[in-house]
């Protein structure tokens, strides 16, 4: 299978101005995606998860090495790389409707044919009823799902994931991964999902990587051989197979956060 | 019933107790008239039709001056925020000319523009131009990065990015400049007026004086500043209170 995403050696540092120091993120980190995989990136935090999205979506450039989508380079921010941010980055002041068609109408979609797009979305996200509703009116759930609907709206071929679900409750968090799950498999997309959360990556990826302690390079891969269609709460929780990809992954983590406290002692 | 009550009882207490301080005082009425004579002079401006062609005349004048004189500064406020060279080399002198009021520019402006229109649209630009700038950058500024981030990654360009994002952004701040530079801008326009004696408002209350019509001055006033409270009331401020809260701003 082609690949879709080549990092090849890619070293990455950046000024951070909240803390005023340079910050060393990822060093000759390497990897490769094949196309229509979902692929969960998890380390301990502050290892450079983000970064490597923002490099992939073209919204920072590496210092060195580099990046190819379908063999391409990837220079600049583009429409065939979607991207779901942590903090809920839907325009306030755009309806829900609006929101989720802003792809399709920076694309040059005529408001006809975007309609029964965003019609498709808004029911895939279980958003009906809301359409005409601004940001601040819905729940954080819902804001993230109209993110997501936006997202895929456009028809990325790529979506990248930058802990969508990081800021929800524990009970939206679980439907949103079910409902993620369900998208994937009829939406024939490469996933680019970073968490820190070990069972989002199990539950959402065909494959997970774990990345070490900054500056962050891939540690581990982990193939998740369980089926997409079994991939719901109530059949994994109880799993065996879940709990041993849960604590090898853990355990992982782990060992790069011990060394990371041993440096700082 | 309630709002207008209370929006309209502080003057009715104002003009009553000026009445009040007339009568009582026996103040001389080309000092300072009374209500009733100031009502009077109104009446009879407006039946010669001299108050309502300079009413007109204003009127038209704050319209093109703002709108344009917004648009003007908004657009310097655009380049300002997104070009941090820019910001650097033209911000020192921005604020050195802020501290000129328009009024101190005149004397220039007439030798540029003549007695004219002209001047005193410049005079009004002038005045407007600051407040709407610096809103401007501000409200540029305080747009989250992720939305612009949000933006490109939709594979919008930069005039998605300043239509779609930055604008919409910035607009309670720009609508809040646009506000506080009008009413600027309005000061300066009636001041102007009197100098260029071209007609307006201030040139109305101006050739007053020269006839010691008292009354007909203070009514002049009164309509400047009824005029401006009513634009503030009615169009700007619900203007500012809608861009905020609809979009939810304030809940943030």
């Amino acid at each position: 299978m082609p690949s879709k995403i080549n990092v090849e050696n890619v070293s990455h540092e950046y000024f951070n101005p909240n803390t005023s120091q340079r910050v060393h993120a990822l060093e000759g980190l390497s990897l490769e995606v094949p196309d229509g995989e979902f692929l969960c990136i998890v380390g301990p935090s502050g290892c450079g998860k983000s970064t490597l999205l923002y490099l992939v979506a073209g919204l920072a450039q590496a210092n060195s090495g580099r990046i190819l989508v379908d063999g391409r380079q990837v220079e600049r921010p583009g429409r065939d790389r979607g991207m779901v941010f942590q903090d809920f980055a839907i325009l306030p002041w755009r309806t829900v409707e609006r929101n989720i068609g802003h792809g399709l109408e920076i694309a040059g979609v005529g408001r006809k044919e975007r309609e029964p797009i965003v019609r498709r979305y808004v029911e895939l996200m279980g958003l009906s009823g809301f359409e005409n509703k601004y940001p601040y009116e819905l729940s954080g759930g819902m804001r993230q799902r109209v993110a997501v609907a936006r997202t895929l709206a456009a028809d990325p071929q790529v979506v990248l994931m930058d802990e969508p679900f990081a800021a929800l409750d524990a009970q939206t968090r679980n439907v949103m991964q079910e409902e993620l799950v369900r998208i994937s498999l009829y939406e024939r997309k490469t996933f680019l999902f970073v968490t820190h959360s070990v069972d989002e990556a199990v539950i959402l990826g065909d494959r997970v990587i774990v990345l070490t302690r900054r500056p962050g390079r891939v540690k581990a891969t982990i193939p998740i051989e369980i089926p997409r269609e079994q991939r719901r709460w109530d059949v994994l929780g109880v799993e065996e197979q879940f709990a041993r990809y849960r604590q090898e992954i853990l355990r992982l983590i782990r060992e790069e956060f011990d060394i990371q406290e041993h440096a700082a002692s | 019933m309630m709002a207008a009550i209370r929006a309209i009882a502080p003057f009715a207490a104002f003009v009553a107790l000026w009445a009040i301080v007339v009568a009582v005082f026996h103040v001389p009425q080309d000092v300072m008239p009374s209500p009733a004579a100031v009502a009077a002079a109104f009446g009879d401006a407006v039946r010669k039709g001299v108050l309502t062609v300079y009413t007109g005349e204003t009127i038209r004048r704050i319209l093109i001056a703002a709108s344009t004189g917004a648009l003007i500064g908004m657009a310097a406020g655009f380049f300002v925020a997104l070009n941090d060279v820019v910001a650097e080399v033209t911000l020192p002198v921005i604020r050195f000319f802020q501290s000129l009021s328009g009024i101190a520019w005149l004397p220039l402006f007439i030798v540029w523009f003549g007695f004219s229109d002209k001047t005193i649209v410049v005079a009004v630009w002038y005045t407007l131009f600051f407040p709407v700038l610096f809103n401007t950058v501000v409200g540029v500024k305080t747009v989250p990065r992720v939305y612009r981030n949000a933006i490109l990654t939709l594979g919008g360009g930069w005039s998605r990015m300043v239509f779609d994002v930055l604008l919409p952004g910035a607009i309670p701040y720009i609508v809040g400049g646009i506000r506080i530079g009008a009413a600027f801008g309005w000061r300066v326009l009636i001041a102007a007026e009197i100098v260029i004696g071209a007609g307006g408002l201030g040139y109305f209350i101006f050739k007053a004086e020269a006839f010691h019509l008292t009354a007909r001055i203070v009514a002049g006033m009164i309509t400047i500043g009824t005029l401006w409270y009513l634009t503030d009331f009615f169009v700007l401020r619900p203007l500012e209170e809608a861009t905020i809260e609809r979009w939810g701003l304030v809940h943030r």
